[in-house]
């Protein structure tokens, strides 16, 4: 057979008729008398048909150049790696979920992780902060410090902040609905600590428009809540560039079930609405894109689905900055993402089985390419044995998938499979389509507003849902060779009512203690700048220096913005 | 399709507290509309007042309820005493998610009738309302 | 234990007629599915209604319209009003079930006594609203509700009976939807009594306004020139702005219709209208039960066409009625 030089794909022809011979002669014989142990193979998620087999017919048929799809390693499109040189640096920043700020002391606790030697921390808080109210607010009863701190006022965090910052490198903050509030006080609360902003980076993750998707933790209209994320982002790209304003945590669309196509959409969707509002600001897309980068993305079970959709998210990012924005600068086109196995792929039952679950996961997000960070989530949500040997066994998982596999040894190892670099392909056209689509509506903001994504998600979760029940989809422990008389139930944190009443008390006790005529002034400058269009963290900042709280900042500007009520379309209809 | 005339059962979805998960309620909800029930969605953050109040507007044979959050203990039971008080009481009450097995005793004895833990199979819960509205019917024929 | 809808049917309508929320409930339970009590209900409460004002509340998904009756909801409690709002969604035409969700945007108001809302599925009724719509409006107005909200989505052509079983039917617009939902099908730019373009905040809102101005401009040219204008107004029904102007629109719109006499025409021609649509079900559901079978049969063989099929089965009815 003659072998021009050229793209890899050039026999593909020959290779097509051959496949159909082989299909003819080889493989319709073996099938004689005998079925297919599915009656259709498909991917998990995404429900796609896969073929027997693929050949290089395949990447010809998908219109695959090696040159534009895959490139080369720390070059565009960066489907290989945004990293020249892969993991034979360094490996990725290795991180840990350790089920904390379940209602216990936040600042204990964190002294206790920095004295073991991590140098990062996540400030997460309970529902009545997330959702916008103080601990003495009816409507929070029994929640308070339930599922994270409760943080009523600076008087709270200068408490909290009670730490070695020297070992402090990087900490994240998870209050997306009233984010400049929160800012405002850990901008706050480090000043009165004489903490320099420069010496460590702060994360706000801000995401507010996954929270109105399909969270639920919001409190203003959707433009609203978009205006004020803009107003965090602005105001750290100008006041502390080495921060970083947001975090889209594509991972969280997974409990709602998104299939991968809609991770990818959606997240690169809710990234451009952020990345135009604060376009409008006057910044431009060099400048803007590599603050808006940063993306958490998860893989569940289906390898290959997995490792594609990293690929794909790498490319479609790049893509999109360069051809809807026109940026240039690496630090725009390339993506940042944290990846992480899944855990709604991880069972209450048999949670030893978990183990290799997390093992396999971790291998496809390696093999994916990993990203700047991975995690490996507690192998056992019940907790049932010991909290310490499940961090440890996460840890170990990381290192042996990185030191005893080899997976990270070559960049991208599955680049030119025939099949990954089809699923990977088809993965970004059909994102790109779906992209098209909510740009076409409007964005994202827009699809949030017709409902769209919830609608979308809803009918997933739906049909994902019967496809276990009606045992399509096989779920080891659940469905398949589950245990009869297996009864196991996840941990639910209780109310602890002592904690609660104190916590009431003392917000209670500093609103009688401080300059109320003060307070009131500020929070009047509050509800000016949400009328007049200003940047919302300054008046915010100086409201909090008054004491003034959290939910009657928060409801400062529900006077002026309204509120969001609860929302059908949550429902997915 | 009813032909004829069925009433279809009506059903009541609520969440009660700050807990905004959905997937549950969401996965119900299309369950028993494809089994063909009504089901009023009273949303989100809902209190035992406000899910009470609808109920008897809404005139609902299940009031379901979905919660993962610890609060179920004390709202659950509030719920129960305040459609009792309502004259509703004949209204069947459920509740589903993160409910622990030494929760349950407590909760049906304040009136919950039925708890579905979180991972019950909508077959189980649509055989269930359906088994309980026939004999209803049977009883209300007798 | 008490059976699912129990109640007999003159203590239903005495307690609802006193303003009993779960008696009118009840009521409307059984005008819904259509329970032999419904009868002697209607025939008891029937008296007591022509007074309330019954508001049509339409326009495309995403408008906001449930947002919109909150806000109202909350001016019409201001001014001391009572109010009712009737909550229509499609029910699945494969399974009879549906998902019910237009309260949860009214939450506010679920615990306030003087105002009662109520969800409806289509079941299988075309046209946007089910067959006890109005009855429920009927209830509503014997149970002493000063307005009577119906809510429903109206997008196509189809979904406008609406506009038929409301006193004032008002249309909501919203900003940047798109050409083809704002040029809001002819039917329903013709047939609405006031229009809103809620979300008035967002981008998009004058060349919307603009757009509805010259559709109104030119439904105005062709009626006389002393014809009342018919309103364009502005909502944020997120910040509970605009709800004044609305709900005095409505008010002003409730005295040109007693005015001109139209209140009790509308109430007239609407009861009217029921009445057949009753006959029209009666007499069908009496043929069903006919033995019309024989006839369909007839007209699958081909022996007879269907005009003649329909002129014997009526026949048939007369020759009962004459026999009776």
């Amino acid at each position: 057979m003659n072998r021009p030089s050229g793209p890899i794909v050039s026999e593909g022809e020959d290779i097509s008729r051959e496949a159909q011979r082989w299909e003819r002669e080889t493989r319709g014989p073996a099938l004689e008398g005998r079925t297919e142990r599915r009656e259709r193979f498909e991917t998990q998620a995404l429900k796609w048909p896969i073929k027997p087999l693929y050949t290089p017919a395949d990447l010809d048929a998908a219109g695959f150049d090696y040159a534009a799809d895959v490139g080369y390693p720390g070059e565009y499109p960066y489907t290989r790696s945004t990293r020249p040189n892969g993991h034979r640096t360094d490996f990725w920043t290795m991180t840990q979920v350790t089920g904390f700020g379940k209602g216990e002391d936040w600042s204990k606790r964190a002294r206790y992780m920095l004295d073991q030697g991590l140098s990062g921390l996540i400030l997460e808080y309970d529902l009545a902060t997330t959702n916008g109210y103080d601990s003495d607010d009816p409507i929070v009863e029994g929640e308070v410090g339930r599922a994270g701190m409760a943080l009523d006022s600076l008087e709270d965090l200068e408490n909290a902040f009670d730490l070695p910052f020297d070992k402090l490198k990087y900490l994240m903050s998870v209050c997306n609905a009233p984010q400049p509030v929160n800012l405002a006080m850990i901008i706050a609360a480090l000043e009165r600590k004489g903490i320099d902003p420069a010496d460590f980076v702060l994360h706000i993750v801000n995401g507010i428009l996954i929270e109105y998707t399909c969270v639920g933790r919001y409190i203003y209209p959707p433009e609203h809540g978009l205006r004020i994320a803009t107003d965090c982002i602005e105001y750290i790209i100008r006041n502390h560039p080495n921060w970083a304003p947001i975090s889209i945590i594509s991972a969280q669309l997974q409990p709602a079930k998104a299939n991968p196509v809609q991770e990818i959409a959606f997240s690169l969707a809710i990234a451009c609405a952020h990345i135009d509002a604060v376009l409008e600001r006057g910044l431009d897309i060099d400048t803007v894109a590599p603050y808006i980068n940063h993306f958490v993305v998860n893989v569940d079970m289906d390898f290959f689905e997995g490792v594609c959709k990293l690929r794909a998210f790498r490319k479609c990012w790049a893509r999109l900055m360069k051809e809807r924005y026109g940026a240039t600068r690496p630090e725009a086109l390339r993506i940042r993402m944290m990846t992480s196995p899944t855990t709604i792929a991880l069972t209450l039952q048999q949670p030893l089985n978990n183990i290799a679950r997390l093992g396999i996961m971790a291998t496809a997000c390696a093999l994916g390419g990993a990203g700047e960070a991975m995690t490996t989530p507690l192998y056992d949500e019940a907790h049932a044995l010991p909290a310490e040997n499940a961090i440890r066994v996460g840890a170990a998982i990381q290192h042996i998938v990185a030191h005893e596999t080899g997976v990270a040894e070559t960049i991208d190892p599955l680049a030119g499979s025939y099949y990954v670099e089809t699923l990977t392909k088809q993965m970004e056209d059909a994102a790109f389509t779906e992209l098209d689509k909510i740009f076409a509506m409007g964005g994202a903001v827009k699809a949030i507003d017709t409902g769209y994504f919830q609608r979308a998600l809803g009918r997933e979760q739906y049909e994902r849902n019967k496809d276990l029940e009606e045992g399509r989809r096989k779920w080891v422990g659940v469905n398949h060779l589950a245990k009869a008389d297996e009864k196991r139930e996840i941990e639910i944190f209780r109310l602890d009512d002592a904690m609660e009443e104190e916590q009431v008390q003392k917000v209670r006790a500093l609103r009688a203690r401080r300059d109320q005529a003060a307070v009131d002034s500020a929070l009047e400058k509050v509800r000016q700048a949400a009328r007049d269009g200003a940047n919302m963290v300054p008046p915010c900042l100086e409201a909090v220096k008054t004491y003034a709280t959290h939910g009657e900042i928060c409801n400062a500007m529900r006077d002026v913005f309204g509120v969001h009520s609860a929302d059908s379309q949550l429902m997915g209809i | 399709m009813a032909t004829s005339y069925q009433r279809p059962l009506r059903v009541l979805l609520a969440k009660l507290g700050m807990d905004t998960h959905t997937v549950g309620v969401t996965i119900i909800g299309h369950a028993l509309r494809e089994a063909g029930m009504e089901v009023i969605f009273t949303g989100l953050k809902q209190t035992p007042e406000m899910v009470c109040s609808a109920a008897i507007q809404e005139d609902v044979d299940v009031v379901g309820i979905s919660t993962l959050s610890a609060g179920h203990t004390r709202s659950l039971p509030k719920l129960a005493r305040l459609l009792r008080e309502a004259g509703a009481e004949d209204k069947l009450l459920v509740a589903g998610g993160v409910i622990p097995e030494e929760d349950k005793p407590v909760l049906e004895a304040a009136g919950v009738d039925r708890i579905f833990t979180m991972g019950s199979d909508t077959r189980d819960i649509v055989a269930y309302l359906n088994a309980w509205w026939k004999e209803q019917q049977s009883e209300e024929a007798a | 234990m008490a059976a699912r809808s129990s109640g007999e049917p003159n203590d239903i309508a005495r307690r609802l007629l006193d303003g009993e929320i779960a008696a009118g409930a009840r009521a409307i339970r059984w005008l819904d599915d259509r329970d032999p009590r419904c009868a002697t209900l209607l025939s008891a409460i029937y008296a007591h209604t022509g007074k309330a004002q019954i508001v049509g509340v339409t326009g495309p998904p995403g408008a906001g319209k449930s947002t919109l009756t909150d806000m109202l909801v909350s001016e019409w409690r201001g001014r001391g009003k009572r109010v009712a709002v009737i909550a229509v969604d499609p029910s699945s035409p494969f399974t009879g079930g549906a998902i019910l969700g237009d309260r949860v945007r009214m939450a506010r108001h679920s615990v306030d006594p003087g105002v009662f809302i109520r969800s409806l599925g289509t079941r299988g009724q075309a046209g946007g609203l089910s067959r006890s719509t109005h009855d429920a409006a009927l209830v509503f107005d014997a149970m002493g509700y000063d307005i009577v909200v119906v809510e429903t989505v109206g997008v196509g052509q189809d979904e406008i009976d609406v506009v038929n079983l409301a006193h004032t039917t008002i249309i909501v617009a919203v900003p940047g939807l798109g050409d083809e939902i704002q040029a809001v099908k002819a039917g329903i730019m013709e047939a609405g009594d006031i229009f809103v373009v809620n979300k008035a905040d967002r981008d998009g809102y004058d060349a919307t306004h603009r757009q509805m101005e010259l559709i109104l401009h030119l439904r105005a040219s062709a009626l006389p020139p002393d014809a009342p204008a018919v309103p364009l107004l502005r909502a944020v029904a997120a910040k509970g702005e605009g709800a004044a102007e609305i709900v005095d629109a409505i008010a002003t719109h409730r005295v040109q219709l007693g005015e001109a006499g139209e209140f009790a025409r509308q109430n007239s021609r609407r009861a009217r209208e029921q009445v057949l649509a009753l006959v029209r079900d009666g007499l069908l559901s009496r043929m069903i039960g006919m033995a019309a079978d024989t006839v369909f049969e007839a007209v699958d063989t081909r022996q007879i066409d269907p005009h003649a099929a329909a002129a014997r089965l009526l026949d048939t009815l007369a020759v009962r009625k004459v026999a009776a």
